[in-house]
């Protein structure tokens, strides 16, 4: 036993203090090691390998980089951050026009709020697996609703059969997903159009300033943390798409909606290729690391303390 | 306190460990288990023959492993279980393009060494359950496709290719047939076999027979022209069918909406039923026919049985395969079930027509035609490099001559990757 002479009363309680801490987060952070970090470092160490199931005879090789080179070499790599790219753009402009819309008209209601927000909220209480499977029902070809409708309303004589052209496959694929997802958008809107102060409003009022004016002078400025947080939240979720496209098109026709991590899913779950698939997973989570940590910059610095102070 | 956590996570630990060997440890050597689809009729079929078994061989006791019914699903369950050297279960039912996986990575056994007797099984059926020269499973029940036709629309089934796209077009006009040909078009496996059969039909081949890649042959490049045609330029095919699968095709044709269908067996005995079908009583089925250059071809599917290589019990798993594989026994499934049994002598007796009605000749003529997809363990990775090509081509997303051209420089970088560009067959 060493006694531990005491430099002075309060640097050794601060220390002791700071054990304590530290020991009292050790379950949480040992729990964190292993179901995050632990798969993650082993993720990228599975990575270096040639690492295949089904060629068991191959063994277990270390090839370094060679599987990012794979990837990187790979047109159908390139082609689905190329789609990811399209499909998060789209879906998360799309959303945030409409929910805003949805979250000032809901704000300007003066009865019945309570209920409608509820309502609202509701398609994105349904799985999307079951939202991805109703929409490709109501796009099938022939006999779906929306080409029943499109050739009956004299439209179009020959309505598209969605699912096999490479551009209007997109149409029901991102149609789903804001309808899912909008209603969230419009509810974190709706929050933050309540902290505005109606005082502001009455003044500009008074001011003469048109509601075109109010909108954009008002609204818009003292939405924006509000905003910036629906749109970090979508665009990191848009990255990882993977469940409506699965389930609408497969990543079809051919390739050309195939998103990223659904290329993952096809080399490692179908195909079983651990070491390539883990390197396409690493880079997955490398972007949307990136993508969180300048969201939590932002927002942390500017975005949410700016408006309020 | 924190000592008394401690032992209560000991205890924790030791039950967990108690049990997990509790699971793990076989008590009964004897007891044999046989997975494969256990819903529906096939579990009725598979359980009641399992029983039967199991009385004669009193000293061993069958259980059924369920899997799921979907093949991507089961492929993904067996390879968990065989990866990780389990021992069960005992006999397997393999579709019959992984044969080649599971032998080449060692996880089914040589069936060599039983001596099986192999004189009455259609060729093609063994063919791809051979590896390096070794079977590894045996046949079980056989797919194959064919051309169904409607025999109230036209008068005879097409001689070739350029007549079934004129009696399509025929049909269509005189009476009033919405759609001229439908096949399984979206991208997935069935779209490979259908190709496959417009490939054999044009004489062409996805691997030649030393494993060589040559699915972009100019007789493969004029199949898959042919087929884009079809729908854009003949207007026999309608596009839709590039989203459809077996189920949707079917459902076409049985609402008498085509002139011809392309599907496999299981059809038949569901276009006869009335109640739901309108072309009940009016339709045949016919070889898919040929061009010029090729020969009728029909792609084969079917389930094969293969051991585990890691079973306890290996003479008793093989005692269980043969039993299933008895004439008798492939007979009651095809009654219960609606298989086809791999065995072309027993396409000669009347009962196996009653089972399946359908005329036995004419079923086996249609076999006979079938082979096998490209026999290689990299099969489901191939597949899905030319179903992205087939799909692309056909969507017009790429010519058929570029699409085929970087699938097979796709297909033999995979083969080299694998070591497998080398090996003999």
């Amino acid at each position: 036993m060493r006694r531990v002479t005491p430099v002075s009363g309060g640097r050794q309680l601060q220390r002791n203090e700071a054990r304590l801490g530290w020991a009292l987060a050790l379950p949480a952070l040992s729990v964190i090691a292993l179901v995050a970090i632990g798969p993650i470092l082993w993720a990228i160490w599975e990575s270096l390998h040639l690492h295949d199931l089904r060629m068991p005879w191959l063994g277990r090789r270390f090839i370094g980089a060679q599987n990012y080179i794979e990837a990187f070499s790979d047109s159908r790599f390139w082609d689905a951050i190329g789609h990811t790219v399209i499909f998060a753009v789209a879906s998360v402009t799309i959303e945030l026009v409409v929910g805003l819309a949805l979250a000032i008209a809901v704000d300007s209601m003066t009865r019945g709020r309570g209920v409608v927000r509820t309502a609202m909220l509701l398609p994105w209480a349904v799985p999307t697996v079951v939202v991805g499977l109703v929409w490709r029902f109501i796009f099938e070809t022939p006999g779906g609703l929306v080409n029943t409708i499109l050739f009956r309303a004299g439209v179009m004589a020959q309505p598209p059969i969605w699912f096999a052209d490479p551009v209007a496959a997109w149409v029901p694929v991102i149609l789903a997903d804001v309808w899912k997802t909008a209603p969230f958008v419009a509810i974190l809107l709706l929050a933050g159009l309540q902290v505005i102060d109606t005082s502001l409003y009455e003044a500009a009022q008074i001011d003469g300033a048109s509601s075109w004016q109010q909108f954009t002078r008002i609204t818009l400025p003292l939405l924006r943390p509000a905003l910036l947080v629906a749109l970090i939240f979508r665009t990191v979720d848009a990255f990882r798409v993977f469940d409506v496209i699965y389930v609408m098109t497969g990543g079809g026709p051919g390739t050309a909606t195939e998103p990223i991590a659904l290329y993952t899913f096809s080399a490692l779950l179908e195909n079983l290729r651990f070491g390539f698939g883990s390197a396409l997973s690493v880079i997955i989570f490398t972007v949307t690391f990136v993508l969180a940590l300048l969201a939590i910059r932002l927002m942390g610095r500017r975005a949410l303390l700016e408006p309020v102070s | 306190m924190l000592r008394k956590l401690c032992r209560a996570c000991a205890y924790a630990l030791t039950a967990i460990a108690f049990v997990v060997t509790l699971g793990c440890s076989r008590t009964d050597p004897h007891v044999l288990t046989f997975a494969g689809s256990a819903v529906g009729k096939e579990g009725e079929a598979i359980r009641l023959q399992l029983d039967r078994f199991g009385k004669m061989h009193p000293d061993i006791r069958v259980e059924v492993q369920p899997t799921p019914d979907a093949a991507n699903h089961r492929h993904q369950l067996y390879l968990q279980w065989l990866n990780a050297r389990a021992a069960d279960p005992d006999v397997l039912q393999l579709d019959v393009v992984w044969t080649p996986e599971f032998a080449a990575a060692g996880w089914v056994l040589n069936l060599d060494r039983f001596h099986p007797q192999v004189e009455d099984f259609f060729p093609a059926t063994l063919t791809a359950n051979r590896w390096n020269g070794a079977l590894y499973a045996l046949p079980w029940f056989v797919d194959a496709g064919m051309l169904y036709w409607r025999t109230d629309v036209i008068a005879r089934p097409p001689a070739d290719l350029d007549d079934l796209r004129r009696l399509a077009a025929d049909g269509m006009r005189e009476h009033a047939v919405p759609f001229g040909f439908v096949w399984q078009g979206a991208r997935y496996e069935g779209l490979v076999t259908v190709f496959l059969e417009q490939l054999g039909a044009f004489g062409g081949e996805i691997l030649d027979d030393r494993g060589r890649v040559v699915v972009d042959s100019d007789r493969a490049v004029d199949a898959l022209t042919q087929m884009r045609d079809w729908i854009y330029t003949d207007g026999i095919v309608p596009a839709a069918v590039l989203t459809w699968q077996e189920e949707q095709v079917r459902l076409a044709f049985q609402n008498g909406q085509a002139v011809f269908m392309r599907n496999w067996p299981y059809a038949y005995s569901l276009l006869q039923d009335p109640a739901q079908s309108r072309v009940a009583g009016r339709f045949g089925v016919a070889p898919i026919p040929a061009a010029n250059s090729g020969s009728p071809t029909a792609a084969l599917g079917g389930s094969a049985l293969a051991i585990n290589a890691n079973s306890g019990d290996p003479g008793a798993a093989y005692a269980l395969i043969e039993y299933l594989l008895e004439p008798a026994q492939l007979l009651e499934r095809a009654q219960l079930v609606g298989e086809y049994p791999p065995r072309p002598t027993m396409y000669a007796t009347g009962k196996l027509g009653d089972a399946l009605q359908i005329n036995p000749s004419e079923a086996r003529r249609i076999i006979e035609d079938a082979v096998p997809r490209p026999v290689t363990p990299v099969y489901s990775e191939l597949s899905e490099i030319l179903q992205i090509a087939l799909h692309r081509a056909l969507t017009r997303q790429q010519e058929p001559r570029v699409a085929l051209r970087d699938a097979a420089a796709a297909m033999r970088k995979l083969l080299e990757r694998f070591e497998l560009d080398a090996t003999p067959r």
